[in-house]
């Protein structure tokens, strides 16, 4: 496994990087500000580089990470190998909560019910700058509720949670994230402790560069923001001033380039992904994945912390669409990149289901 | 040392380092006032006129620049004292308009501008010849070969002025500067001079109604050169070869003839006064031979002014060789005795056997591992430009970093991180991160940096800030404020409360001064690397012309006047050699008291060196660098 100039060469230099934070904060040469991550100083490290082995955006065999992870549950292709679809809601409201308050209820079981000694999630500054940190007390969960939508690299924690003795962690993370987690533990040396960490993938279409911040300053001088979503392609930012509604194309402006080439929208490496049921406010879409995330719902559920209900067929089916839509996006611009010699795809792009899903969107723009 | 200097001991011979030579002949000369600003080889000089003043009842300042340093004396001048002006290379091309203009209005207390040059660099950026300054200006000018001529020169030099009532120059080099030799003392004057009244009619201007008296006194000054004590010849009657040679060339010159045994055949004819060049003496000398080779540091001038009177005497039958085209020697970089024998051997188509000169052991080649120039253990500007070079890099912004003159300069190298992509001179840094800046109308969008430390600041970017600042130029302006001109010798300068004489002065504070420009300024730790990361990383996305100070004193000041924590690996912590960290703390920090334990494969602190500034600890990924609580840095 090469090291950090590699890394600097593969993933930082073709922007890439999709900035979930797991090569951080174990390494002095990698540094973060805001949304930057760069090889501050070059690394001398050419041999078992951590930061290369747990990368999301170097080559990677994702199915065989998922043939270890996720073993003998039914893959799909659109959405990844998963047991069941729920929607889902919290039976108690929490401040904050962006849709169902599903995942801060997930979050709350699996601490009191002592399926894990801590759980690592992104809080926010203010309204948009996410503050990613772990918990260890349920009380504390209140503070991560709601979206964040600008980048945050939270998976730098991990190494945090090491130094705290939390050995068994939940962790809350965008797709990126989660396929960072199972790559920390596929690719970990034998000589160094297992992480043992119970994920929840959120669904994620993109992230936000920080430069949207500045945009928000100067569009909108003086007003501070408490609340970002985006119901129905349109983004709303509730203000001081009242609710502020941008164009969703203003808003795609600042999409990380290294989210443009992701093909994950459902965290499919998860033990469950959570998102927004669109069709009606107030709910969340559950996907349940491994054992462990069944347990982890069936435990809230059987508590009576939250109603889970059959996902309509339709709805499943525009889940599908969507993924796929996503996929189609990434593919198209992994292959123009690749083309323009912008970087070297960090996925087998000959698999079948890939080339099936770039047949059908040919022609079609990305974002 | 101070007491052989100002011994009244004359026909005492002592051993002195050449800038005390040049004391003690200024001391001699009966100076009055001493002005300078630090530079080597040359700060010795004020260093000791400093220490000395108030014994010796003189005046002796560190200036603000070298200008203000020769106009303080040309000042001085006309209430008739003698004065002295000690600059480097560097600072007599800072002081050029100003001496020119004196040339003109010439002075009338005695004026002696000293000028020491460092061929090869060894302690610059440049090895530039101040010789052609003196020519240009048209000012006498003086070479010492020796320590007792560095001290005879300087009376000699005085005297000179005051009768031609002009400034004369005395030319030295890193090699008479910082060598020692004996030096025999002659008399320390009864009183210094003291001030005369000034009439209402008594004028220093420089107008050109004076061309025709400057080049008046360089032709008296000529005439009295020609019986000059400091020129001489040895050699054969008719020398099948002649050496004309001046300063440190002399000693070369006489050892390689003395190796090659061509003592019956090649004659030798030392200068020590170079400008004008005593003519009739010269010709004297070339019309016995027919060919000449001429050994000086560095420039071929005085190969081009005896090329001068050949070309005005037709009659001359002479091959001129020398450093001019590489004829006989290089054209740059200091002389030695072996370049110069091989040359001599070469012109005289004899074999040059080089001399054993001991056999360096094997063993001792190849334990010395090369090694670059650093920053000190705990030096303050290791840290800032660690912090700026990952701010730069973190912005993505591909900032552009213009260096500037002092300890600082070093950062263009490895200890810096490369991050000066422009080194030039005293002041450089602002004024061109000015014209850069300025390019932003036209879509050049890189950050700019300026760089300059706290002297430099006051040395020379005062007009270029009030230049930046009136054009708003999309620029930051970082003063690495380490309260010291630390390079040179911790000489004081304006922001320090102290003068060169020891007593106290009023210190100027460089955020008012900023301040009162206009600009914005921030005032930030360099230790601090994270939290003034943020700062500069705000700083550089602010568009217009910002000042940060990054203050933070010598670690070598530091460590003198607070004592040192005590700094140590906690082995357990230190993850070693492999990923992890790569030995960041050694390698990548590069703090001479970070070193590697290579029989533990951990790190280690280095504790004969390390300050205990403690900023590796907080960079130590692992932890594992431990500093004592409490402590003084």
């Amino acid at each position: 496994m090469p090291g950090g100039m590699q890394l600097k060469t593969e993933v930082l230099a073709t922007s890439t990087c999709a900035l979930c934070g797991a090569c951080l904060d174990w390494c002095p040469y990698l540094k973060n500000l805001e949304d930057h991550l760069v090889l501050r100083f070059d690394c001398p490290v050419t041999e078992q580089g951590r930061c290369y082995s747990v990368c999301p955006r170097t080559f990677t065999d994702w199915q065989a990470i998922n043939d270890r992870f996720l073993a003998g549950v039914d893959y799909d292709t659109d959405i990844g190998a998963f047991q069941t679809v729920y929607r889902v809601k919290s039976r108690q409201s929490i401040r904050d909560q962006q849709d169902g308050g599903t995942v801060s209820t997930l979050l709350r079981t699996a601490l009191l019910d002592e399926l894990v000694d801590g759980v690592l999630v992104t809080g926010k500054e203010d309204a948009l700058t996410p503050w990613p940190f772990l918990a260890e007390d349920a009380a504390e969960i209140e503070k991560a509720a709601g979206s964040r939508y600008l980048v945050s690299p939270s998976l730098r924690k991990i190494i945090e949670a090491r130094e705290k003795g939390l050995e068994k962690l939940a962790v809350v993370g965008r797709p990126c994230q989660v396929q960072a987690l199972r790559k920390m533990e596929f690719n970990r040396p034998p000589d160094s402790p297992a992480l043992d960490v119970l994920s929840i993938g959120l669904f994620c279409m993109w992230s936000l560069s920080w430069a949207f911040k500045d945009y928000l300053a100067k569009t909108y001088p003086g007003l501070t923001f408490s609340r970002m979503a985006i119901p129905q392609h349109e983004v709303e930012l509730t203000s001081n001033e009242g609710i502020k509604s941008l164009p969703m194309e203003t808003v795609q402006e600042f999409i990380r380039t290294g989210c443009r080439y992701c093909l994950d929208m459902t965290s499919e490496l998860a033990d469950i992904s959570v998102g927004a049921f669109e069709p009606v406010p107030g709910w969340n879409t559950v996907v349940i994945r491994s054992d462990r995330g069944k347990e982890l719902l069936d435990r809230a559920v059987s508590q009576d912390l939250l109603q889970a209900e059959e996902y309509p067929p339709e709805e499943l089916n525009r889940l599908r669409q969507a993924s796929r839509n996503k996929k189609a996006r990434g593919l198209r611009n992994i292959k123009q990149a690749a083309e323009e010699q912008k970087l070297t795809p960090f996925i087998d792009m000959s698999q079948p289901p890939y080339q099936a899903i770039m047949e059908e969107s040919s022609g079609k723009e990305g974002f | 040392m101070e007491w052989m200097v100002k011994a009244n001991e004359p026909g005492k011979t002592y051993l002195l380092q050449g800038n005390e030579a040049i004391v003690r002949g200024a001391l001699e000369a009966g100076i009055r006032f001493a002005a300078s600003y630090p530079g080597s080889p040359a700060s010795e000089i004020m260093a000791m006129l400093g220490r000395v003043a108030g014994e010796m009842d003189i005046y002796a300042e560190w200036s603000t620049n070298e200008n203000c340093a020769f106009q303080a004396c040309m000042g001085a001048s006309m209430g008739q004292v003698r004065s002295l002006c000690v600059v480097k290379q560097n600072g007599l091309l800072t002081i050029g308009d100003a001496l020119h203009t004196a040339a003109l209005s010439g002075c009338k207390g005695g004026v002696v501008l000293l000028a020491a040059d460092d061929p090869n660099a060894h302690s610059s950026t440049n090895e530039f010849d101040s010789r052609h300054q003196a020519r240009a200006a048209g000012i006498p000018m003086l070479e010492p070969a020796t320590f007792q001529e560095a001290k005879d020169m300087m009376v000699y030099a005085f005297e000179l002025s005051e009768k031609l009532q002009q400034v004369v120059m005395v030319r030295s080099v890193t090699r008479i500067c910082h060598g020692r030799g004996n030096v025999t003392l002659g008399e320390l004057p009864e009183s210094p001079s003291q001030p005369l009244p000034i009439g209402e009619w008594d004028r220093l201007v420089a107008i050109n109604w004076f061309h025709d008296m400057l080049f008046a006194k360089l032709d008296q000054a000529q005439a009295e050169f020609e019986n000059a004590p400091f020129n001489g010849y040895s050699g054969p009657e008719n020398p099948e070869l002649l050496i004309i040679t001046s300063g440190t060339g002399w000693l070369y010159s006489v050892e390689a003839v003395e190796a090659l045994k061509l003592e019956d055949k090649v004659g030798i004819l030392k200068l020590g006064t170079t400008w004008p060049l005593p003519e009739k003496l010269v010709l004297k000398y070339l019309e016995k031979t027919s060919r000449v080779l001429v050994v000086e540091e560095v420039d071929p001038v005085l190969e081009q002014n005896v090329a001068s009177i050949i070309g005005h005497n037709p009659g001359l039958n002479v091959s001129l060789f020398g450093r001019y085209k590489k004829s006989a020697l290089p054209q740059s970089f200091e002389l030695n005795p072996d370049v110069v024998i091989n040359a001599l051997a070469t012109l005289m188509n004899t074999e040059y056997q080089p001399r054993q000169t001991g056999e360096v052991p094997a063993e001792a080649v190849v334990n010395i591992p090369p090694r670059d120039l650093t920053f000190c253990a705990g030096c303050p500007h290791r840290a800032s430009f660690f912090l700026l070079k990952q701010t730069l890099r973190i912005h993505e912004g591909n900032g552009v970093v213009m260096g500037d003159i002092g300890c600082y300069t070093m950062g263009g190298q490895r200890a810096g991180h490369f991050l000066l992509h422009s080194v030039a001179c005293m002041g450089a840094g602002i004024n061109m991160g000015e014209g850069l800046g300025q390019l932003s109308r036209f879509g050049f969008d890189q950050p700019v940096v300026a760089l300059a430390g706290d002297s430099t600041f006051f040395h020379s970017c005062l007009p270029g800030l009030v230049n930046a600042r009136y054009h708003d130029a999309n620029m930051l302006f970082v003063i690495l404020d380490n309260s010291a001109t630390a390079m040179t010798g911790f000489q004081p300068h304006p922001g320090i409360d102290i003068n060169c004489m020891g007593q106290p002065a009023n210190s100027i504070s460089i955020e008012k001064v900023v301040e009162a420009i206009g600009c914005p300024v921030v005032v930030a730790d360099p230790y601090e690397i994270e939290a003034t990361t943020q700062i500069v990383y705000d700083l550089i996305k602010q568009p217009g012309m910002k000042v940060l100070i990054l203050r933070q004193p010598c670690a070598t000041l530091a460590v003198r006047t607070k004592g040192r924590r005590k700094v140590w690996v906690d082995p357990e912590l230190c993850r070693g050699d492999e990923c992890g960290c790569g030995r960041f703390c050694s390698k990548t920090w590069g703090c001479p008291g970070n070193i590697w334990d290579y029989e533990a494969g951990k790190a280690k602190i280095d504790e004969v060196v390390c300050i205990g500034c403690g900023v590796c600890a907080t960079l130590c990924p692992a932890g594992a660098i431990k500093v004592e609580e409490g402590g003084a840095v």
